[in-house]
């Protein structure tokens, strides 16, 4: 499902190369649900957003379902992200202007293979799932903290994403909401057998993990299944 | 781009106009309408102005088409056969002589030097509206001898006194009175004002007005000659189409078209009025383009970070791109249908309260014509006023969008 190799990113700040991330492999099978953690600075945001295309690395390959991403064009990359990947950020990311049905299915609503009444159901489905059927005409600024990271999720999964890149999406709750979004997480990865990538840094959040991929200096330092 | 990302884009700008910065909206659609209207009002007024000057020159002075003399002749001769000739031809309503010659009028204590214009009244009615701008008494009769219309002007008024007035009178004559008219040729007759106008043309109201039989009178000879001739035209027919045909059936070499004749007389300050519109044009665009380039790069600065969630979860950069096309699309489309409606009030205000000057009043020309090419021009302007930051902030790459 993910596969990359001799993963490298360096950021050029003005004279110096900061190398983010350090010759990184790993792969990663379909269902699983891997947490990337590691301290502040240590490259797992990197990682993240290099794997689900939303930056690219200095050198090293990625390859998501067979594709070789680095041979794909902007345009490509774009469709990629829309058809197969599902993001969900730090900050909910919600567009204030949207209700919370019209976040949900803005993604759904550019793929040409849905109709208006297919995502429209769908949306209504998620959200019926989430518990936020009642708040579908909300404005995102109407919602606490943990009901916008759950539209945020709810946004990331209405096109059945083939991976989901969750970055940090807890750092901006409290204990019961964080709790809250990761058993969503774990019901979704179970139930739907989501492949989930998640960078954290909370040590509690291991438990929900399948597998853990601890990074340092822009290395892994560690890979195993936590709960196995 | 298919029809799917472009209803997005649609869609996307017109959320963010319905639930954003409602003040930031309106003042947008605020100032494009003023600055439509001001692209509209003085090119208007001042095609008010022209076209007042010509209607006033046609109807008053030269009607459609001007038939002069030969070059190095004094008058049209053969005149009753060129009128014949004239009056037979297609596009032709009407033409009508004119004969003048200078005068002195008296009245009372008042001597006034003026040109008296012969007419022959049943033809004039046809070419000049003036028989329907009588404020007092009535217009002249075919066969009125000893009987003159006189312009309001000349007419004057009794209380104010000589040294007041800013045209020279006979100082409040009035219908039924009699004035005496000293002509260049020592002719002198004493005439019944039948009738006073008022054109509010000055050099039309500065006039007086006697029937041709009064005049064959006073050069003691039948006139079959006549000074120029003025023809009004049938609705329809261009003044170009009935020049070219008077001159082509020889009528004479010297027929003009007001066109012709105002292109002489004010084309340079018909020139004037277009550097001034330019200008104002010019002024309207560039504060337009300006303004919604900064509305669209403020609202592009502030949504930098959502543009690149937008971006991540795959809504390609054309979509990004037309969202903030389309919103300023709309704020412009909406400023236009407010420009166009205040530039209707101050028409419709103008068409009624016209400003008025002793040589003209202004009024607002406006044809759908300048509205729909105005509208265009502001919208032109504000779809690169708004595409320039929505193209380079789409091309933002997604990371430095995000860390915004």
């Amino acid at each position: 499902m993910i596969e990359c190799a001799g993963l490298q990113k360096i950021y050029q700040m003005g004279n110096v190369g900061v190398r983010a991330l350090d010759g990184v492999s790993l792969t990663i099978g379909r269902g699983e649900f891997v947490g990337i953690m590691g301290a502040s600075g240590s490259g797992k945001s990197t990682l993240l957003h290099m794997l689900g295309l939303l930056d690219v690395p200095t050198s090293g390959e990625i390859t998501l379902d067979g594709i070789d991403v680095n041979t794909l064009n902007d345009y490509e990359k774009t469709m990629f992200r829309l058809y197969k990947l599902g993001y969900v950020f730090q900050d909910y990311a919600l567009v204030p202007e949207l209700t919370v049905a019209e976040n949900v299915f803005l993604p759904a609503m550019l793929r040409s293979d849905r109709t208006d009444e297919e995502y429209t159901t769908a949306t209504f489905d998620i959200l019926d799932r989430i518990g936020l059927s009642d708040r579908r005409w909300h404005l995102p600024k109407e919602l606490s903290g943990g009901e916008q990271q759950r539209v945020a999720i709810a946004r990331a999964i209405v096109n059945r994403p083939d991976i989901l890149f969750a970055d940090e999406p807890c750092a901006n709750l409290d204990t019961e909401n964080s709790r809250r979004v990761l058993d969503l997480f774990e019901e979704i990865n179970r139930e739907m057998h989501q492949t989930i990538v998640m960078v954290s840094h909370e040590d509690w959040h291991k438990k929900y993990f399948d597998r853990i991929i601890r990074l340092r200096d822009g290395k892994i330092v560690e890979d195993n299944h936590a709960l196995s | 781009m298919g029809k799917k990302e472009l209803k997005v884009a649609l869609f996307l700008a017109w959320r963010s106009l319905r639930r954003g910065s409602r003040s930031s909206a309106i003042l947008t659609i605020l100032i494009v309408g003023m600055c439509f209207t001001n692209m509209i009002f003085l090119p208007s007024l001042f095609a008010g102005i022209g076209q007042t000057i010509k209607t006033q020159i046609v109807d008053y002075e030269v009607g459609n088409v001007l038939v002069s003399p030969q070059a190095g002749e004094q008058y049209i001769t053969d005149l009753d056969a060129t009128l014949d000739l004239i009056n037979s031809m297609p596009g032709v309503e009407r033409a009508t002589p004119h004969y003048s010659k200078g005068a002195t009028l008296k009245y009372r204590q008042r001597i006034l030097g003026s040109s008296i214009r012969a007419i022959r009244p049943t033809d004039e009615k046809s070419v000049s509206p003036i028989h329907t701008k009588m404020i007092a008494g009535s217009y002249l009769g075919e066969s009125d001898t000893g009987e003159i219309i006189i312009g309001k002007i000349i007419a004057g008024d009794a209380t104010v006194s000589q040294e007041d007035e800013f045209y020279s009178s006979l100082g409040g004559v009035r219908v039924g009175d009699s004035i005496t008219v000293e002509f260049g040729n020592g002719y002198t007759k004493d005439y019944r004002v039948k009738g006073i106008y008022s054109t509010g043309w000055t050099s039309s109201d500065n006039s007086a007005l006697i029937t041709w039989s009064d005049m064959e009178i006073v050069e003691g000879e039948s006139l079959d000659k006549a000074e120029y001739i003025t023809i009004k035209t049938k609705p329809g027919y261009s003044e170009k189409f009935v020049k070219d045909m008077l001159m082509s059936y020889g009528v004479s070499p010297q027929v003009h078209t007001t066109d012709d004749l105002l292109s002489k007389a004010i084309g340079s300050v018909l020139q004037s009025f277009d550097i001034i519109n330019m200008v104002s044009l010019i002024v309207s665009i560039i504060i337009t383009t300006v303004v919604l380039f900064i509305v669209i790069t403020i609202k592009t600065i502030n949504s930098r970070k959502q543009i690149g969630i937008l971006r991540a979860i795959g809504v390609q950069k054309e979509v990004i791109m037309h969202n903030y096309g389309f919103q300023v699309i709309i704020l412009a489309l909406f400023g236009i249908v407010l420009g166009i409606a205040i530039a209707l009030l101050l028409a419709l205000y103008l068409a009624y309260n016209p400003i008025v000057t002793p040589e003209w009043s202004a009024y607002m020309y406006l044809t759908p014509m300048d509205l729909v090419s105005n509208s265009l021009i502001l919208l032109a302007s504000a779809i690169v006023a708004g595409y320039v930051p929505a193209y380079q902030v789409s091309r933002e790459e997604i990371q430095s969008s995000m860390r915004a």
